[in-house]
Parts: C-alpha cells; structure tokens; sequence
C-alpha cells in the first residue's frame, strides 16, 4: 500500500487485490448468494476502480472504498429488475442492507476472519488446530480433549504459534 | 467516507486480540455497532464462519482474469460499469452513486428545508388546437374530438387517410415538471420530455412525406415504417436540422438553453442534414449539431439505454458531469437550481433514479457520495453548498 495520490502500478494494484479479493468476495456472497456472481461484482469494482484511475490515501481509505463500492454494487443488483425476477430476497430487507451498521459490521467480521487465516496460514498443523480452537473460546483442557493430546503439548503449541506470529501480530496492533 | 474507513484498522486490532486469547476491546468501545450486533459478530468471527468460503477463491488465478479484463480494458475503453437494469425497464428504486474519484473524510451539513415546495414531475401538456385555443392534459382530465382522445396521460390521434393535403396542425406542449406520450395518426409513438413542444398534423397526407417539427425539447421517436405508408418518409425538423427517417427508433435532444442537438439512433436508419451538410447515422450512432458552428459531429454511444431511460421513467446517469446531471433534474422537478462555486460540478457520477423518486431522496444519495456538503431547499429553489 502507498501514501501519496500516484497513480496505481499495476504491480500495487496486484497486492491491493491480494489483500481484499478474498474478503471482498464473501461480504458481497452475503448479499448476492452466489459465489460466482460475487467473484463478478468485484471483479468489476477493481476494472473501474484501475479505469478511472483512482488513488488512496492509505490501506484504511483503500479497504474502505472497496467494501462501500461493492456494497453499492450488490445492492444495484439487487434492486435490478432483472434480479427481482429471481426474487430471493424481500425487498424489506434492503433497508437493512443499506444501513451502515448492517455493512459494516459484515465487513469488519468478515475482514477479521480473513486476517485471522492469515495468521493461522503461517503456522504449522498442529499449532494452527490449537490456535483456531482457543479462538472458539476452548479452554486448554478441552482442546487437550479434543485433539487428543496432552495439556502441556497444548500449551507447547501455543508457545509456537506466538513466537512464530510475533511478527505478525505486532503489525497487526502497531498504530 | 467516515466510518468505512475504520474497517481495516478495527479488523486487524480484534483479530490480534482474539489470536492472543484476549478480549477484543476495540470492538467492545466502537460507536459504530450497539452491543447486540457486536455480540453477533463476535460469534459470527470465533465461529470461523466464512473461512470456508474464504478458502473457495481462488486469488490468484482470479487476479489474471483481472489482468486481463485491464489489459482489454485500455485498448478498447469502452465503458464497463454496467447496470443489472440497464437491458431492461423501469421499477428501479433509488441507487447508490458510485463515484469514481477518491475523496477525503469531512463533516457535513446538515440540509436545510424551508417550505419544500419542489414537486415529482408528473403526466401533463398542453394541447393546442388547429383554430388556437388551448385544452390542459393531466391526469384525470379527459378530452376527446372528432380525431383525437387523450385520458389525461397520453394523447392519441385516430387513424385516418386524407386524399388531400391538409395544414391543420397540433401543438402539444409539455411544461418543466411534465412528460408526455403521443400517437400520431399515422402510428407513429412520441415520447415527450419535460420542457419540449412538438408541432404535428392532426392526419397525414396519403404517399406524401410526414413532417413533423420538434419546436423544442426532447422526444423519442418509434416511426411507423414507410411500408404502411406508402412509401411516405418521415421527417423531424428542429431549428437548423432535419431528420429523415425510414422507420425506426431514435432520441433527439434540442432543449432550449443547449447550445447543440444531439440525435441520437436506436433502432434502423436515419439521415441528419442541415442545410449545407448531410450525416447518415447507423444505430448507437448520435450526432451532435452545434448551433454555433453549425458543424455535426458522429460519436458511438455504447450503452443507448442510459440515453433513453427517460421514457421508462428513469434518470439513467452514466459518467455525467454533476452540472448536468441537476440541469435534467431541474427540469422534472420544475426547479430552479443554484451550484455555489466551492461545487465541483464537473465531477463525473454514475447513476440510477426512478423519476417517481422525490427530489430529497435523490439528493441524500448524491449527498452520500461526499461531493457535495449540503444542499437547502426554499419553496421551488435548491441551492447546493
């Protein structure tokens, strides 16, 4: 991500993609219902955003737009004829989904989960299984449980999985 | 963009808290969320509820289809931003404006309504008889003559064909804040925007061309093929240019304060001529005449809808300069519209209203976009600030 109001390379643009796609991708599933068609919708939001050249101040101002945009996209869709012929959804519902609390609190779910694989991709098997469960509020005896293993080897796999996220979380906590 | 932008950096604060077994603080004081939807967030997060989706896209090979839509993209550039409605009719609701230039986070303003006084444009005209008097069309008001009823919201001539020519014209006239629908007796179908005047024969002369002049304003055109006529062609004049047509469908555009008209083809085939120069026009083709220069001009229009939504009662705004976008508003709305000079006007928008929509409605959308600060409404003025 860059400061400053240069235009995008394509180069910044393909870690900007990296970096949102994924998230990008489920928060419009949320409101279209359908993988593909999502993939599509945001597709589109990163050819118009690359065609009319436009920059960002920072990640924060970057991931905010994104998320507004497809957000705006989906509900076009939605409230497209050619979608209310499908009729999934009730239209009452739209008002919800256009309220900033109900957009914002999917992105910031859903933008959580995915910064939270990211960290459980760094680390080894064992370690990842142990650290996901402690995230569903497992206690370390239920994990010893669940996994099958002893409560020490439990907490030795929380001790790597910190050392090897050090890094990591303190990019994540840094102002 | 206000708290949009706090998406990223509350996202990675909770996911380091949850990593390290604490609790997720930043999102316990947010103001954004009431605890309720925190609670569920929460669960929905811990829940690991969208790592599987997540793990269903595939990034990369999704980044290539990117680069390649890019690629393609800047060769061509033609216009990509496409609307679910845009193949199709009418019933849309309001529609976030997509913008297309960064913008920084400001306060805003709150709006100012003072005696709010702006109306929803409506059917309605003003039918000017052949010996000049003047009958009002709006809805509810029924009229009808030897060769023509109108139910208030559309104006239809009976089928006749005289032997002998005949001067006997009609004006039908449609006021700002009106819009109209005409059948001429030779099944001809025009569509008439707010502020237009269009002058026609009450009946058409048999084998001799239709004439029809566009005094001015804007009117969609579905001309009834010369085959049923024939042979008869069809023309439209309007100040300086003539249309001649030979069945089919197309828009022109001759409002009053326009310093050009711009005709724009739909459907079949039409020629533009003024009186030293003649364009012949395939469909998405729209020529502009400039008044000034008296000089035509031939651009392709990509998507033909955005131009003709009118007529389906939707304000279709596709990469139009704000200055525009209110000059149409101001005439459905009948009002008069004042931009202070810290507007950006020609910042360039994107799109969809339903013209049922009331003016405060498509202001709060465009408001959202951040573009403009505030606006004031007083009795039939809008000021936008």
């Amino acid at each position: 991500m860059r400061g400053g109001k240069d235009e995008l390379t394509l180069e910044t643009y393909k870690k900007l993609f990296e970096d949102l796609y994924p998230q990008l991708c489920v928060f419009a599933y949320k409101y279209l219902n359908d993988l593909d068609l999502s993939k599509d919708t945001v597709q589109e939001v990163f050819v118009k955003v690359w065609e009319d050249k436009i920059t960002f101040q920072n990640e924060n101002h970057a991931t905010g737009f994104f998320y507004k945009a497809v957000k705006n996209k989906c509900l076009n869709y939605l409230k497209s004829k050619q979608y209310k012929v499908t009729e999934r959804y009730e239209l009452a519902n739209l008002e919800v989904y256009d309220t900033e609390e109900y957009y914002i609190s999917e992105a910031v779910a859903i933008e959580t989960t995915a910064v939270i694989e990211k960290a459980i991709n760094k680390l080894p098997e064992k370690a990842a299984q142990v650290i996901r469960l402690s995230i569903e509020d497992y206690t370390n005896n239920q994990i010893a449980d669940e996994l099958s293993i002893s409560i020490n080897t439990v907490k030795d796999h929380k001790k790597i999985a910190y050392r090897k996220l050090r890094d990591f979380l303190s990019f994540l906590t840094k102002k | 963009m206000g708290n949009s932008s706090k998406i990223k950096s509350l996202s990675k604060k909770i996911a380091a808290s949850l990593i390290k077994n604490e609790m997720p603080n930043d999102l316990e004081t947010s103001e954004i969320f009431d605890a309720k939807t925190k609670a569920q967030m929460l669960s929905e997060i811990k829940s690991g509820k969208y790592s599987d989706l997540l793990k269903e896209i595939d990034t990369e090979k999704d980044w290539k289809i990117l680069e390649r839509k890019i690629q393609q993209q800047t060769r061509k550039s033609f216009k990509f931003w496409y609307y679910g409605a845009a193949a199709t009719v009418a019933l849309l609701i309001t529609i976030g404006f997509v913008f297309n230039k960064t913008n920084q986070d400001q306060d805003f303003d709150e709006p100012i309504i003072v005696n709010n006084n702006i109306k929803i444009g409506t059917d309605k005209a003003t039918l000017t008889l052949e010996d000049g008097s003047d009958v009002i069309l709006e809805k509810g008001q029924v009229y009808e003559s030897n060769h023509v009823a109108s139910n208030g919201e559309e104006l239809v001539y009976k089928t006749s064909k005289q032997k002998q020519t005949t001067d006997n014209y009609n004006i039908l006239t449609i006021p700002r804040g009106g819009q109209f629908y005409i059948l001429l007796s030779d099944g001809t179908k025009v569509w008439l925007n707010s502020e237009s005047q269009l002058k026609y024969p009450i009946a058409f002369t048999e084998g001799k061309t239709r004439q029809v002049e566009l005094v001015y304003g804007e009117a969609y055109f579905d001309v009834s093929p010369n085959t049923e006529h024939k042979g008869a062609k069809f023309k439209v004049f309007n100040r300086s240019q003539e249309v001649e047509v030979l069945g089919t469908e197309f828009n022109i555009k001759a409002y009053k304060d326009d310093t050009n008209i711009s005709t724009l083809l739909v459907e079949g085939k039409v020629s533009v001529s003024t009186a030293v120069e003649n364009q012949v026009l395939v469909p998405n083709q729209q020529s502009t005449l400039n008044l000034e220069t008296n000089k035509i001009s031939i651009t392709t229009v990509a998507d033909v809808y955005n131009e003709t939504a009118w007529r389906d009662g939707i304000f279709s705004f596709e990469n139009k300069p704000l200055k525009e976008i209110f000059k149409v508003l101001s005439r459905w709305y009948d009002m008069d519209v004042i931009i202070e000079n810290k507007v950006k006007t020609e910042e360039r928008f994107i799109g969809t209203f339903n013209k049922s929509n009331s003016i405060e409605d498509i202001l709060i959308a465009i408001k959202s976009t951040n573009f403009i600060n505030s606006y004031e409404i007083n009795d039939k003025t809008l000021t936008i600030k």
